[in-house]
Parts: C-alpha cells; structure tokens; sequence
C-alpha cells in the first residue's frame, strides 16, 4: 500500500533528520505541529516525553490520504486531522492557557512538543464539531471555546457564526495570517512539488474553502488570539523549509493535496477537494429543512440555492449537495434506507411474518424488541461513563505522579532514570486503577454511582497527598479504599506490594 | 484472542454495510510483537504504528459521522410520518378502525423501533471500537515500554466517533415518542415468554437481532480477563440475562 511505502520512506528520513532514540527529549529538527490539543497534552505532560523516540509528525499524513478526509475531504488526508482541534479541548481551555503561556519560549517549546503527542492530536480530525457535551447548541458553544482559545486558522475556520448552527470549524492554534500566506505562497508556486506533509496540512485548510471568495476574508480575519503559538510557528516553518527535499509525500496525497493548494483545481469541482466531512446536528438539518421548503421541495431545490438560503457559514456547496442527496433519497424511499439491509435478507419471513401474526402479537415483539434495545442502550451509556471516568482518573493519577516526580527529585536524575520512573509511575497508577476499579467491583449491582464516589475519594485522596510515589500513594489509596468498601481490596493490595 | 473473536462474530452477524468499518483488530494485534522495543530497531516505529491507529480512527469518524447524518435526517422523516398521521386521523386515532391508518401506524411503529435500534447499535459500534483500540494500545504499552496509552486514549475520548451524545439524545427522543405511540400495553405477562420469543424471532429482524446480539457479546467480553486491571470494566450484570442469551440468533430463518 502506498501509504506504507510512503511511511517506511518517511519514517527513515524521519530517522535521519531526528537524533532518533533521545529518550529525554526532541530532536529540535523535528517540526512540530503545534496544536491546540497539543497544548492541552503540554499542559498534562509537561516536561516528560510521552514518547521514548521522538515521531516525526510527516509520517502520519500519507497513511491518512485515503482515509482521512473526515473534516475536508479524502483528498485532504492528512490535513484534516491537524486542522481540527478538539473543541473539548476548548471547553477546557481556561485552565489550558497557563500552559499555553509557558510555551511562548521557542526555545523551551520544542523539546516539550512530543511528535508523538502531535501525531496522537492528528486524528482530532472533525473534534470541533463533536465534543461539546453541554445542552446548549454545541456549535455556539464551540464557537465561544474557540473564542476564549485561540483556535483558528485559515480557511474555514473562522466563520463561526454563532447565530449559525454551524460548525466547521477545524482549528489550528498556529495559523498565523501571515505565515498561512507565506506557506500557501510556497506551496502555490511549487505547483507539482511535493511539500512537506505538514505544511499541506496547514495549506490545505486555506485552500479548503478555495474556490470561494472567502479565504482571503477568512485568513485576514483570523483572531491573533494565540500570541503563545506563533514561535512556535515561525520555528516550524524554518524546519519545513529544512526538510523540504527530505520529505516525501505520497503520491496520491501529494495530488490531492495539491489540487487542494491550488485555487483553480479546487475551483474546478474536484470532487475530491473540498469535501470537508460535516457533523450534521438536528438543528442544522431543520435549518436545510426550511430552505429546501422554501425552495419548492427536494426536488426542486439546488444545493446552490439552499447553501444561500441557509446562510450558514462554513458550510459548502458540497456539504449541502452530499446531505441533499440523502435527503431526496430518504424522501422518496422512506422504507429503504430504514430497512434495505434488512429487507433484502428477509423479504420471505416479512411477508408471512405479517400474515401470519396478528397485529397485537406484531405490537409486542416491537415492545420486547424496544426492551433489549433500550436495554442495550442503557449497558452502552453505563460503560461508556465508566470508561471515561477511568480514564479521567488515570490521567490525573499520572499528573499527580509527574508533579510529585519534578518537585521531589533532580532533574537529571529524572532523565537518567526515565524509564525506571515511568515504570514504576505505571506500576503505582495500576496499583491505583486496581484499587479504583476494586473498589467498583465490589459494588456491582450499581457499578456506576458507586464507582463514582470512590473514584472522587481516591482521586481527592491522592491531591492531597504530597509524599514520594508508588508505594506510599498506593498505600494510601488502599487506606481510602478500606473506608468505603471491603476489606477485599486493602488484602489485594497490600498482596501486591 | 478472546475480544478478537468476539469482534469477529459480532461483524459476522452485523449489517453487511458495516462489515469493514470495524477495527482491524487482528491486524493490528498481529503487528505488536513487530514492534521496536528500544531494542529492535528495526522494527516498526511509533510513528507508524500510530499512523496506522489514526487510520483507523479516521475511518471510524467517517463511518460514524455519515450514519448519524442519515439518522438524523430518518428521524425527521418519521417524525414527519407521524406528524401526517396525527393531522389525518387525529391524535386519538387509535379508536380508528380504517385499515389504512392501522397499516400505516404498523409500519411506522416498526420502523420507528428499527431505527431506534440501528442507532443504538451504531452506539455500539462506537463503543465495540473504542475497547478494542483499548485493548491495542494496552499491549502496545506492554510491548515496547512505553507511555502512548493514555494521552492517545485521552484524544481518542475526544473524537467524533466516541461523542455518541447527540445520537443518544435522538435515542432518549425516539424512546418517549415510541412511548407515546404504541397502544396501552394489553397484559404482556400473561403471555408465555416462549410465545414473545417466537414472535420476536419472527418479526424482529435483522436490527433486532443484532442489538440481542450486542447486549450477550457485551457480557461476553466482560465477563472477566486474564489480564483484568487498571484499566478494565468490572464484569457485566444484566437482569434477564439467561433470557437474551436464550434467543437463537443463528438460523436465519424463522421457525414459526
């Protein structure tokens, strides 16, 4: 697969320019992507690499060529993942900007930007539109994260309206106006050449909303929220310039991302540009509702003429066209996409199925059928929280282990002994996730309200704790856990140490 | 190999359409012991082994994005449907006879279960996805030593396809509109269980199915591991659970 050979090239180059193997730290040839989420990780692993080998974002794009396109478009891979922030990541920004503001030493940015952690933020493909949780319109709230972070970058990102339900909104903290200019300028005049995965990226957010007039509206527009970012940017983009002839793209990406770049491949309706993937919400989709009512029907309505009676910002023709193609399909065969996989396996048993059973007996199997469905629905939503609350857990574990590990010992030591330490980090947060989950498994008949005041107990447990690591937190952790459950847990724990 | 074969399974029995929008669980297990360790350079890297992860993931935003689009628009359609059947016949028309509304409001009413049901099994798939990425950056830790685990975990929490919530909202609103809609309930527990179950084998069809078949592979997968830990879900306790396991999900054909 192309991908693959694209990324094992990369990966060699990737060797070649980073001093592969420094667990301390990142090569500063490295370019970085900064990122919103990235920020966010700076703040959760300050001065500890994730990663023991520094990873060259590059290799990340080609792979996502082909199936990348989420936010902009399959053609746009790679670019779509840098785009996008989450904006979860933006509902946390107030307590995010700290960090953010530690970075503006360029100096001291590079070896915190863990290319893992950038590849890892790749894949915050289309986050902006999802990660709002609240119950007010998401996007509005979006749109206000996005304000209080400065999370924008050219292209379509700052049209975020808030009147408008829309949000597509791929954001990325370093898209300083002026460098996009200069990156796009780059990449304009390089037509055919095959720039740096990382740049497209950033380019491809330009050029996403091409054809339109908008761009040059979008990119003057662009808040300089993010004073924090932008060495940052200026690093990079000396390190593009670097690795400029190291870097290989795949060819199929290079294309399309080029077609991307430039403004008249992507005006000629490439069907592969441009085609950022959308998040409809209900609210956006009554919105269209009316424009295409207003407009005479599906039938009769253009996706032209519903993208300028929606008035949505950020939303392009070949969103509206895709989602009126769905509609119009929906419409006409209200059966069929409800039922087409099921209908074409069992038409037979249907048919008698109907004939045979009376409408109350059909009535309760619908009633039987919603009970497991409901059922199902109920088991998702309790695991799901469950996930997430140990995973929340795990992560401020890890926090409380890394701000112990800073203050209570020399640096250098923490270098020499990184490994050691992450082991024993890991070692203690498992002791410690096994006493959290212990203390939920004790109580299974209602896992979840329970497991959530013993998962608060040991995490507030260990807040205040300001001992050495492992053992003693673990120790501790056992004591919190014997207050609310059983003895059970303390005995395994203690088995353990 | 235990998650993997259930996966398997459990896209055996799904709908054809969704068949290879799963985790290439198998896949990617198989490239763990390929890894670089610190000591085998030569072995794949980080960074390729996360790419191919962002792949996937890539795949299940897209994938999930797209089918919440079209529910969304159904869920419309059928609210529309009903909203037809109200204006024609009235609220209260289940005091109608006309053979017509009943036809019609039998049709509804099913789809309006299957569409509830598809969505919540998208749910599913969200979740299915999302352990046995779990499961694959645990033995990624496991193997080389390092620390990838959580923060990608904490981006994956953040994805598209893992932000089941707008899909859950339109779940909770088919629920009540469901509620509203069937006739008062005749007395359901007088009838035989085994009656129901035959009923259900019969009618429910292939979204049926499939969600009974989530809710055991669900149990199944958390019944309990060999490597129970830190980051494990305790065991699954459903009520009625000998009841769903008892439903006979492989013939195909319905035995009336």
């Amino acid at each position: 697969m192309e991908a693959r050979h694209a990324l094992s090239f990369q990966s060699s180059s990737a060797r070649q320019l980073s001093n592969h193997g420094a667990p301390g730290g990142l090569s500063s040839s490295l370019p970085v992507l900064s990122n919103p989420l990235l920020a966010d990780y700076q703040e959760a692993s300050m001065e500890r690499t994730l990663a023991s080998n520094p990873i060259d974002v590059r290799p990340l794009l080609p792979s996502n060529s082909g199936v990348v396109g989420p936010i902009f478009s399959s053609s746009a891979g790679f670019s779509s993942d840098l785009q996008y922030s989450t904006s979860a990541s933006h509902g946390k920004h107030s307590t995010k900007t700290p960090f953010t503001s530690q970075l503006s030493n360029p100096g001291a940015t590079m070896p915190l930007y863990n290319p893992c952690e950038s590849r890892v933020f790749k894949s915050t493909s289309s986050s902006c539109y999802t990660t709002e949780r609240n119950n007010d319109s998401w996007i509005t709230d979006s749109v206000r994260s996005y304000l209080d972070c400065p999370v924008t970058s050219p292209g379509l990102n700052n049209q975020i309206d808030d009147k408008n339900g829309v949000c597509v909104v791929p954001s990325e903290d370093f898209n300083k106006t002026s460098d996009w200019q200069e990156w796009a300028e780059h990449l304009i005049t390089d037509d055919n050449a095959l720039p740096p995965n990382w740049v497209d990226l950033l380019v491809d957010d330009t050029t996403v909303a091409g054809p339109e007039p908008q761009i040059p509206y979008q990119m003057s527009t662009t808040p300089v929220n993010c004073p924090v970012q932008q060495p940052q940017v200026h690093q990079q983009q000396s390190q593009v310039q670097q690795q400029q002839q190291v870097n290989l793209q795949l060819p199929a990406s290079s294309e399309e991302t080029c077609t991307a770049v430039t403004p008249s491949s992507s005006a000629g309706g490439s069907s592969t540009s441009t085609k950022a993937r959308m998040r409809w919400t209900p609210e956006l989709h009554e919105a269209f509702v009316e424009a295409v009512n207003k407009l005479g029907g599906s039938e009769r309505a253009t996706p032209k003429g519903v993208l300028k009676q929606m008035k949505v910002e950020g939303l392009t023709i070949y969103h509206v066209k895709s989602h009126l193609q769905k509609y119009r399909t929906a419409r006409y065969k209200p059966d069929s996409v409800e039922g087409s996989s099921e209908r074409k396996l069992m038409p037979i048993e249907e048919l008698s199925s109907l004939d045979l059973k009376t409408g109350i007996e059909i009535t309760e199997a619908l009633r039987m059928q919603m009970e497991v469905q409901k059922r199902l629905h109920e088991q998702l939503e309790i695991q799901r929280n469950l996930q997430l609350r140990i995973e929340e857990q795990g992560k401020q574990l890890q926090m409380m282990f890394e701000k112990q590990q800073k203050s209570g010992l020399d640096m250098a030591k923490a270098l020499s002994s990184d490994m050691d330490k992450r082991e024993a980090i890991q070692d203690s947060l498992a002791k410690s996730e096994e006493a959290t989950l212990l203390s939920q498994h004790q109580l299974p008949a209602d896992v979840p309200e329970n497991a959530i005041p013993a998962a608060e107990n040991i995490s507030s447990h260990v807040r205040e704790k300001q001992k050495q690591p492992e053992v003693e937190i673990s120790k501790d952790l056992a004591a919190t856990v014997t207050d609310k459950s059983t003895s059970q847990p303390v005995k395994r724990l203690k088995v353990n140490e | 190999m235990k998650f993997g074969k259930r996966l398997k399974q459990h896209i055996q029995e799904t709908f054809p359409d969704w068949r290879d929008k799963f985790l290439s669980y198998k896949n990617l297990k198989q490239i763990i012991p390929s890894l670089s360790d610190g000591s085998n350079e030569c072995g794949k890297s980080e960074e390729e082994f996360v790419c191919l992860l962002n792949c996937e993931i890539e795949k299940f935003n897209a994938f999930f994005m797209e089918q919440e689009e079209d529910f969304i628009i159904r869920n419309k359609e059928l609210q529309q449907r009903l909203g037809k059947m109200i204006d024609k016949w009235g609220p209260m028309g289940d005091q109608e006879s006309d053979i017509d509304y009943k036809d019609e409001m039998a049709r509804i009413r099913k789809d309006v279960v299957d569409f509830h049901g598809e969505m919540v099994l998208l749910m599913n798939y969200s979740n299915i996805n999302y352990t046995g990425l779990a499961k694959i950056l645990k033995k990624y830790d496991k193997r080389t030593g390092g620390l990838l685990r959580l923060p990608f975990i904490q981006m994956i929490l953040e994805q598209p396809f893992f932000i089941t919530d707008p899909i859950s909202k339109l779940i909770k609103e088919c629920e009540s509109s469901i509620d509203a809609m069937f006739p008062v309930a005749a007395s359901k527990k007088k009838r035989k269980r085994e009656e129901e179950e035959e009923a259900i084998v019969v009618t429910g069809g292939l979204v049926f199915r499939n969600t009974v078949a989530a809710l055991q592979t669900m149990q199944e997968l958390r019944k309990g591991s060999s490597t129970y830990g830190h980051f494990s879900l305790p065991p699954l306790k459903l009520p009625d659970s000998d009841f769903f396991s008892s439903f006979q999900l492989h013939s195909p054909i319905a035995i009336v």
